[in-house]
Parts: structure tokens; C-alpha cells; sequence
């Protein structure tokens, strides 16, 4: 019986996968075609190519630079609010803190802020507040990363307690027992436990992180922009360029998928509760 | 299109600033920038063709003349507005220049958020380049000038919105003889409305017939996106002779009829249910089309005629890459009500959009000199020829004359002659600081006349009674 | 069982963060929400006019009639993406062949900016030259125009959000699903309860906090939704899709209604913090006070 079944799955997912990779491939055919070829009734196969888009996207030197600050500040961010998160959610979940179920509440209504309105503050307090001397935190890479845990690390709270609640305390007691410090017992024992949740976080920080438009937009003008900035910019009064936008757009579908791939292997890394059990 | 044009215009630019260099005489720019060393400005604007020359053409040959280095920060078209106020209001002093689109001017002005060039260059001649007078500018300077004459902005972009119609179908025989034998007169570009009603129907009807992705007219209707609220006061109501959105500013801003207002008079009203007409017989995706997707439409060859902005007239009529209808885009003034065209002449009234922008330095900037020096220098007449090749935008009066500009002219169909000659009877944003307030206040109504669920009498009125509302709050309205 | 100051000293970075970048710029947005400004007013400074920008609130049809589309778009929204996002996960928990291939392929529209959805959206439905209107048409004479019918593009948007985020959804809960210990159900299985007993009885207790989760997160993000449906329909037909992200950033950014739209923000803000305590205490305390 379970090897009938083995093919049924595929073809469900096959299925899905449809569903998932219409819109995208549609994105490829925007991006190989030239504008005026996207008004006129469309075919589902692509006869004709054109790679005039990505050639222009190639040879632009500011698109890089957009690229590799997209990369640091979405790395940066997904592992600081992992971390962090990871370290609160420890506190949270093993100490007996007054008031602790308050505070976890409370860090995710940092998340649920409309950004439209809380854009003028942000600037205002990177601008002209956070800053040493003639350093400010606007338009820094360090000011984005620090600026995305608004909304990323209640994100990394949230989604890291379930896991970290479900990891047996019995297990830490006992190694505090025989005798561990606290770095040891939360870097030995409960860090990799805790590997699937804490990957699934990384990922979608960093998804977060990556795709943010809003406050990039407003609070980076020379040094720290990003790719969705970059996007934005063939969004003008004259035109729209939908054709460089998608080849854009699939560009950076490749770093993501890296990053994703090198991530998701984790996720299932986590099968480790035999070691509960012994 | 942006970044070819950039790579484009980057190659024209070398060989190009390499003649230029030794027939110009640069001690002037080389001494003026000595005084400051080691300055950067930073501009920021909009990422379209023209501004895209000044950031990777202009600014390069500026900072190799002067020393002066010279960032231009590119974004989106809401997002311009919103990062060059919020550096305003607040005082910042992140940009040395900023772009001012044409509808804005007013409200920048009316919180004196922009250095007066005119002036600041009087009280410090020494900053004034031999190169520049204010009056080589063409008249499209006129909507940067404050009450005293003085100039705050210096144009960089300036567009009219004509009536585009396609050449190749207007001269086509075996269309010509259907047309006469259907309307009995003969097939030219539209006067009044009623001809241009009555083209656009019977062009719909061939497409139908023929069975051909063709219809009689564009039209910029999103239902959602301020592009509709603007095509019909900016581009439709004016040729109906209601100018200023329908507000009158000599009688306490008033908007409705009762108050002496215009935005829901009998005309208005007129205006509005001909253009929704052209709507229902326009290629079904112009109820999601904003200026893009109708300069699209018509490069694609699906729509006979329409009303489309001059900055994309360019590529339509030129760019193979871009456009089916290459060689075949004619130009000719909107249709109009009796008495516009006098009222146009006249100065009392307008008969279309006259659009564009201009760089200003920020009240706030640190750096006002060097940019003052930087707007002086992109505003030269040698330079503006290549400048209008690659961004279609003319706004010196030698311009016209230059033979690469003449050339490219031929290829638009006679839209530079019609810029310089009839620019004058086209009008900008109506002179309110309160732009964009009114027209966010009044659109959301706007849209549901667009989707039906209000009838458009009944929208005019309540549009009209919003913005009088909306003024008041504001403190315009008494 | 150890001292509270590890405890505190494991937090406080993530309290002072969050208080510098999420507290001070709401205590200004809260400071603004009871003036009236405008910077493009006939007076541009901040005047204090006590409560009256909320008073305006709760009578503004158009708020109102914005926060009621964008109910139904977040509760049909994250509905189907929890039902769909939990069967998918479950489906991953079976061996098969290309497994990891399927799972990468699935997250995909994640890693896709919304700017880039709402225009890849908006390219497939616009009327006449959208492939899926030309496909509806052809197969099944179905008229879709996202231009004019308010349901459809309501519709349209609740379909986009559901492509765009299922993934995370399904991605949380695998993550929840593989973290289970196997005992209780081994046992369930033992004493013979069926599918649906294991499914009422043991799973979904067990995975409730990360369902929890998933559901807050979705629910606000989905309320504070913007670019995507800015550019899919702009807000429209008419006020169809006008969502209170959407409403709010045309409030604050082109009419520069600083005043009103950081009212409006502080509501918004107010009602999705009752709402999601609400749930949070309905959905937590009976697991609490079960464990003592």
C-alpha cells in the first residue's frame, strides 16, 4: 500500500506547483518582452524573446549596489533578530519573570503600527536624535537593520516560543545538574533542539526583511538603499518599465533561492526528540 | 527605456563633452568651484528619462569642470513628494536640490520652503554665470516665479498633453470612404467634441467589424489611481471652458454653483458624461490605465486617437523597440467648445495640460551656492539639444532651433513646433498650494462615478460640495 | 530555578530595542493624533484640538467603510490561508519522491517583494490584454474586469494574498508539526482512535500556541497591507479594495493630513491590540489553566 501511495503525492504537489509557479512564470514572460508586446492578447507560450531587460539590468552599476545592501541588511536583520528573539524567548519561557506574559504580549503590538503614519517619527529620530556627532543612524545599514526589528524580532518572539516552550524543561534542569553553566546548557542542549523553529524564523525574517518597501523608501537616500527602492524607481509619472522591473525581480529571485536552500535543510534537521526519549 | 536611454546617452555624452570642452570657455565654472572644494550636493528627483540625463550626464561633466560632486537620489513619483517635504519641514537639510513637478510649486512656495534664485544671484554676482540669463528660458519658467518675478525653480522637464491620432488610419482610403459614407463629411482629426465622438465611435465599430484589436479612443480611467481625476479637470474640462478644477480663487475658493464655483456647473457636468462616453468605447483595459498604460495602449496600436502625455509622444512616434506605430503618430490640438480657443489666446482660459518640472534648492540646503551654480550650469543652451534627444523635453527657447532637435521634430510629427507655438494656450496645475489635499479629499467620489455606483450629476455635486469642505478646513475657504 | 537577573539581561536587548524604535515614535504619533496638521494649510503648525480628530474618526464614512472591506479581506484572507496552509503542511510530513524540490518550490512567492506581486497581478487581470481574463473568457464565458466590479477585484486581492503568504503559513506550522514528540500519538494509535480524534485531541492541542502565532501575524500584516493592493487596483473600483493601510497612506502621504491620519493610525492600532488580546485570551487561557 505505502508504495502506491508514494507517487500520489507527486502528483498533487505537481499539481500545486502549478498554481504556484503561474504567476512567476508570468513574470518571465513580462521580463522578456518588450512593453508594448504585453498589450495585445496574450498567449500562455512565449514565441519570441526578448533580452533587452535583463542586458539593461546587467549593465547597471547602482542595481548592485542596491543588491548587496539588500543582502546585508536582510542577513543582518534575520540573524540579529533571531538571535535576540531566541535569547528572549529562553528568558520567557524558563524564568519565572513577573509580568512575563504582559511583555510577550506587548512585543507584537510593536508589529501591528500602520507604517504609513510612523514613517515621520522614524525619521525624524534617525535623523536628527540617534546620532553622535555627524553620525546618524539615516540612510546606514546599521539604521535599517535596527530599524526592521520593529517589526521583525516580535515576528522572532512569536514564532519562537511555541518551540522553545515545547522543548521539555527537564532537560536543562538536568544538565544544570550534572553541573553545566547557563551558556552551556542554552548552546548545548536547547540551541539544537530548537533548530527547526529557529531556521523557520531565519527564513522568514529574512523574507520580511528583504521584501520591505515603506520605511527603506523613506529613510535610505544614497548609501543604504535597497532593491525595493531600486523597484520602485520604474514606478514614474511618465511610465511604468514592467519588463526591467521583472527582470529585476528575477534576479533576485536567485540569492533568495540560495539563501533559502541553504537554510530549509534545517528545518527538517530538527527530528532530534529520540534523544528526549533515551 | 530608462536605462537604455542611459547607457545612450552616456556614449552620446563622452564624444559629445569631449567636442564641447575646448569650444567653451570654462574659466568661469573652473574658478567658481575652487570656492568649494570638497562639496558634494545631493538632488533628489524623479527616475525619468530627463532626470535620468542630469544624474549620469550633466552631473559627471559638471563635477569633472568644477570639482563640485554632485549625488542624484532617483525614486518613485510619491515618494519624491513625500522625502523632499519631509526634509523641508523638518529642517534637515539632506538634499541641495529638489525636484519641483509644476503642481506642487505653489504649495513649496506658499511655505517658503525654496531658495529665490533670482535674487540670491543679484546679491552675489560673483556666483552669476556669464552663460545664463533667466530670459533664455522659455515661458514655461513662468509657473516658478513668485508675485515679484522671481525665478525659484529652473525647468527641467517640460510636456504638453496633445491629441494624438494615428496617421496611417486617417489616411487610409478604403476608411476614408466608410467614414464619409457613414458620418458624410470627411475623416480629419477632430475640432469639437462632437467630431471627436463621432471619429471614436466609428472607429470602435470598424475594430468590432473588422474584427481588429482597435478602438476609437484612449482614455485615462483607473478607477482606483489619481490619473482619472486628472485627465478630466486637467485635459477634459478645460476644452469644455472650465478652467482651475471648477475653483474660482477671486471669490473665496468656491467650488459649487450656489457659491459661483464651476466644478459642477452645466458644463462640468457636460464634460464629465462625454468623456465617460469615450470610456465605454475605449480598449476595455483603460479602466485600470493610468498615463502608463494609455501611452502604452496607443504605442500598440489599439486605439485611433487619444489624449497622451507629450513626454511619451516621443517614443511612440520614434521607438521601434517600444512602439507599433512608429512613422505613423500625428499631432493637433485637443477638441474644444466653442470660445476656449479665445479664452486660451486671451490668457483667460486654457485648452490643455502643460506639464514638467524644475530643480529648487531648499531654503534648508547647506550647500545653496554650489547648487546655484549647478542649476545655472545644466540650464546652458549648448547643452539642452542631446538633453531634449533623450528626454523629448525642451525648455530653452535656442532649443528649438538646434537642427538634431529639428530632425527629431519631423519624427514627432510637428509636436516641438506645436510646443513652441501653441504652448502658450496650454496651462499647468491651477496655482493652489492645496493640490494635492483637494484632489485626495474630492478623488474617492470621482471613482465611484467612474464604477457607476454614483450618477455623474449627483458625483459633480457632491465633489464640488467636498472640496468647498476640504478648503475650509484647510483655512482657504472663509 | 536560576536567578531572575539572567532572565532580565536575556530580554533587555530586545526591550530597549524595540522600546527606542517602536515606543518613542508611537508616543509622537500619539502626541500628533490630537492636533490638527496640515503643512500645506493656510496655518501649517501643529494646533492642539484636544479629541477632536477622534471624534471625527468614529463618524468618517469613508474610515468606516475602509475598515469593514478590509475585515472581510483579512478574515477570508487568513481563513483559507490557515486551511490551506495546515493541509500542505501535513501533506509535507509524508515521504515522497522530489519532497525538498516541492518544499523550495512552494516557498517561492515569498522571496517576491509586493510591489513586484501587485504588478505581476495586475499584468494577468487587466481587462482585454490580462491572460487570466482572456483564459475565464475563452474556457467559460466569465467576464472578469477588476476595473469595474468591486467583488471581483476583492477577490482578485484576497487571491493574491492567498498565493503570496500560504507558504508562510504552511512553513510555521512544519516547523510546529516536526517539533512534536511521536509518544501521544503512538499511544492514540494504540488505543484506537481514528484520524479525526488524533486531529481534535492531540494535534491541535499541541500545535495551538503555533497557530496562534501564525494567525496574529498574518492577521496584522494583512491589516496593514499597502503596496501590493496600491498597485494591483490602487484602492479601487471606487472604494472596493480601499483597505485602512491603503486608506491611511493616502491620508498621510499625498494629502498630508498628519493630524487626522495619525488619529486614524492610533484607532487602527487600538482595535487590532482589543482584537488580538481578545483571541489571545480566548485561544490561551483555557491551555493555561488546563496546565495548573
Amino acid at each position: 500500500m505505502r508504495n502506491g501511495n508514494r507517487w500520489l503525492p507527486v502528483l498533487f504537489w505537481t499539481l500545486i506547483s502549478f498554481l504556484t509557479l503561474f504567476p512567476i512564470y508570468w513574470l518571465f514572460v513580462i521580463s522578456v518582452k518588450p512593453a508594448v508586446e504585453l498589450f495585445s492578447t496574450p498567449s500562455v507560450i512565449l514565441t519570441d524573446i526578448y533580452w533587452q531587460n535583463y542586458l539593461d539590468v546587467l549593465g547597471d552599476r547602482t542595481l548592485r549596489g542596491y543588491m548587496v545592501n539588500s543582502l546585508v541588511i536582510s542577513t543582518g536583520n534575520a540573524v540579529l533578530c533571531t538571535l535576540l528573539g531566541f535569547m528572549a524567548c529562553y528568558a520567557l519561557s524558563r524564568f519565572d519573570l513577573p509580568g512575563k506574559e504582559s511583555i510577550f504580549f506587548w512585543t507584537i503590538t510593536n508589529r501591528m503600527a500602520p507604517p504609513a503614519v510612523f514613517l515621520l517619527p522614524l525619521f525624524l529620530l534617525l535623523t536628527q536624535v540617534y546620532r553622535i556627532g555627524e553620525f546618524s543612524l539615516a540612510d546606514t545599514r546599521t539604521g535599517m537593520i535596527l530599524v526592521y526589528c520593529t517589526f521583525n524580532l516580535p515576528f522572532a518572539i512569536w514564532t519562537l516560543r511555541p518551540t522553545l516552550d515545547g522543548i521539555p524543561k527537564e532537560l536543562d534542569e538536568a544538565a544544570y545538574v550534572d553541573g553545566a553553566s547557563a551558556w552551556k546548557v542554552i548552546s548545548e542542549v536547547v540551541f539544537p533542539l530548537a533548530r527547526p523553529g529557529l531556521a523557520v524564523t531565519l527564513i522568514l525574517t529574512w523574507v520580511f526583511a528583504w521584501n520591505e518597501y515603506l520605511l527603506a523608501a523613506t529613510l535610505t537616500n544614497f548609501n543604504a538603499r535597497t532593491l525595493t527602492t531600486g523597484l520602485s524607481e520604474y514606478v514614474t509619472t511618465t511610465g511604468t518599465e514592467w519588463g526591467i522591473m521583472a527582470a529585476i525581480s528575477v534576479f533576485t529571485l536567485i540569492p533568495a533561492l540560495i539563501i533559502f536552500s541553504l537554510v530549509q535543510r534545517h528545518i527538517v534537521a530538527g527530528l532530534t526528540f529520540g534523544a528526549v526519549k533515551g | 527605456m530608462n536605462i537604455a536611454l542611459k547607457i545612450g546617452a552616456s556614449a552620446l555624452a563622452l564624444s559629445f563633452a569631449a567636442g564641447m570642452a575646448a569650444a567653451q570657455d570654462d574659466s568661469f565654472w573652473k574658478e567658481a568651484g575652487a570656492q568649494f572644494e570638497g562639496v558634494t550636493l545631493r538632488g533628489v528627483t524623479e527616475a525619468t528619462p530627463p532626470s535620468n540625463y542630469v544624474k549620469d550626464v550633466l552631473a559627471p561633466q559638471f563635477e569633472e569642470l568644477t570639482g563640485i560632486r554632485v549625488d542624484i537620489e532617483t525614486t518613485s513619483w510619491d515618494q519624491m513628494y513625500d522625502k523632499a517635504i519631509k526634509d523641508m519641514e523638518a529642517g534637515t537639510g539632506i538634499y541641495d536640490m529638489v525636484y519641483i513637478e509644476q503642481d506642487i510649486v505653489y504649495a513649496y512656495l506658499a511655505r517658503d520652503f525654496l531658495t529665490d534664485i533670482t535674487g540670491t544671484l543679484t546679491e552675489k554676482p560673483e556666483l552669476k554665470s556669464p552663460a545664463f540669463e533667466e530670459s533664455m528660458l522659455t515661458s514655461f519658467a513662468e509657473f516658478f516665479r513668485d508675485e515679484d518675478d522671481h525665478l525659484y525653480g529652473m525647468p527641467v522637464e517640460a510636456f504638453i498633453k496633445p491629441y494624438l491620432y494615428r496617421t496611417d488610419l486617417f489616411s487610409d482610403p478604403e476608411i476614408m470612404a466608410a467614414f464619409k459614407e457613414q458620418t458624410g463629411r470627411d475623416l480629419a482629426p477632430a475640432k469639437t467634441h462632437e467630431e471627436y465622438t463621432e471619429i471614436a465611435d466609428f472607429f470602435t465599430q470598424w475594430g468590432k467589424d473588422h474584427d481588429l484589436d482597435l478602438w476609437g479612443t484612449t482614455a485615462q480611467a483607473h478607477t482606483g489611481h489619481a490619473a482619472s481625476w486628472y485627465e478630466y479637470f486637467e485635459s477634459v474640462a478645460p476644452t469644455f471652458g472650465v478652467y482651475n478644477w471648477g475653483i474660482d480663487p477671486e471669490n473665496n475658493y468656491a467650488a459649487t454653483v450656489e457659491n459661483g464655483g464651476q466644478m459642477n456647473s452645466p458644463e462640468a457636468k457636460e464634460a464629465l458624461k462625454w468623456w465617460l462616453h469615450l470610456r465605454d468605447i475605449a480598449p476595455p483595459e483603460s479602466v485600470q490605465s493610468t498615463w502608463t498604460e494609455v501611452a502604452t495602449t496607443f504605442a500598440a496600436g489599439r486605439a485611433a486617437q487619444g489624449l497622451v502625455y507629450g513626454e511619451n509622444a516621443a517614443w511612440i512616434a520614434s521607438d521601434e523597440n517600444q512602439s507599433r506605430v512608429v512613422g505613423n503618430v500625428g499631432v493637433a490640438l485637443p477638441p474644444l467648445s466653442e470660445g476656449v480657443l479665445e479664452d486660451a489666446e486671451s490668457g483667460e482660459g486654457y485648452l490643455g495640460y502643460y506639464d514638467g518640472g524644475a530643480f529648487g534648492v531648499p531654503v534648508t540646503s547647506k550647500n545653496k551656492e554650489a547648487a546655484l551654480l549647478f542649476l545655472q550650469y545644466i540650464a546652458q543652451d549648448e547643452l539642452q539639444a542631446d538633453w531634449a534627444l533623450a528626454g523629448s523635453r525642451i525648455t530653452n527657447n535656442a532649443t528649438y532651433d538646434d537642427p538634431k532637435v529639428q530632425a527629431l521634430n519631423e519624427e514627432l510629427g510637428g509636436y516641438f513646433d506645436m510646443l513652441r507655438d501653441q504652448g502658450d494656450l496650454f496651462g499647468g496645475a491651477p496655482a493652489y498650494p492645496f493640490h494635492a489635499q483637494v484632489r485626495e479629499a474630492t478623488a474617492p467620489i470621482f471613482y465611484s462615478i467612474l464604477t457607476g455606483d454614483i450618477g455623474p450629476d449627483e458625483g459633480l455635486d457632491q465633489m464640488a460640495a467636498k472640496a468647498e469642505e476640504e478648503l475650509t478646513s484647510l483655512g482657504y475657504r472663509q | 530555578m536560576h536567578s531572575k537577573t539572567l532572565g532580565w539581561a536575556l530580554l533587555a536587548p530586545t526591550l530597549i530595542l524595540l522600546f527606542f524604535f517602536g515606543v518613542v515614535p508611537f508616543i509622537y504619533v500619539l502626541f500628533v493624533s490630537f492636533h490638527q496638521w496640515n503643512p500645506f494649510a493656510v496655518n501649517p503648525d501643529m494646533i492642539f484640538n484636544w479629541a477632536e480628530n477622534y471624534r471625527r474618526v468614529v463618524f468618517d464614512a469613508q474610515f468606516l467603510a475602509s475598515l469593514g472591506v478590509t475585515i472581510a479581506f483579512v478574515f477570508f484572507a487568513v481563513v483559507s490561508e490557515l486551511i490551506i496552509g495546515y493541509a500542505l503542511a501535513q501533506a509535507f510530513m509524508r515521504d515522497f519522491p522530489g519532497k525538498a524540490f516541492f518544499r523550495t518550490i512552494h516557498t517561492l512567492p515569498l522571496i517576491m517583494a509586493p510591489i513586484i506581486v501587485g504588478s505581476i497581478w495586475k499584468l494577468m487581470t487587466t481587462p482585454s490584454i490580462g491572460i487570466l481574463p482572456n483564459i475565464l473568457d475563452d474556457w467559460f464565458g466569465y467576464n472578469l474586469n477588476i476595473g469595474q466590479s468591486a467583488l471581483q477585484a476583492f477577490t482578485v486581492t484576497v487571491i493574491m494574498d492567498i498565493w503570496h503568504w500560504t507558504p508562510l503559513v504552511t512553513l510555521s506550522l512544519i516547523a510546529a508539526l516536526v517539533s512534536l514528540p511521536p509518544d501521544p500519538f503512538e499511544q492514540a494509535q494504540i488505543d484506537g482512535a481514528n484520524k479525526r480524534q488524533i486531529f481534535w485531541h492531540i494535534t491541535l492541542p499541541m500545535i495551538r500556541p503555533a497557530i496562534i502565532a501564525t494567525v496574529f501575524i498574518r492577521l496584522m500584516d494583512a491589516l496593514r497591507t499597502v503596496d501590493e493592493v496600491l498597485m494591483l487596483t490602487g484602492g479601487g473600483p471606487g472604494s472596493a479594495t480601499r483597505y485602512v493601510g491603503v486608506h491611511i497612506f493616502k491620508e498621510v502621504f499625498p494629502r498630508t493630513n498628519y493630524g487626522y491620519g495619525s488619529a486614524i493610525s492610533v484607532v487602527v492600532l487600538y482595535l487590532t491590540i482589543v482584537a488580538c488580546w481578545l483571541l489571545y485570551v480566548s485561544l490561551i487561557a483555557p491551555r493555561n489553566t488546563r496546565k495548573g
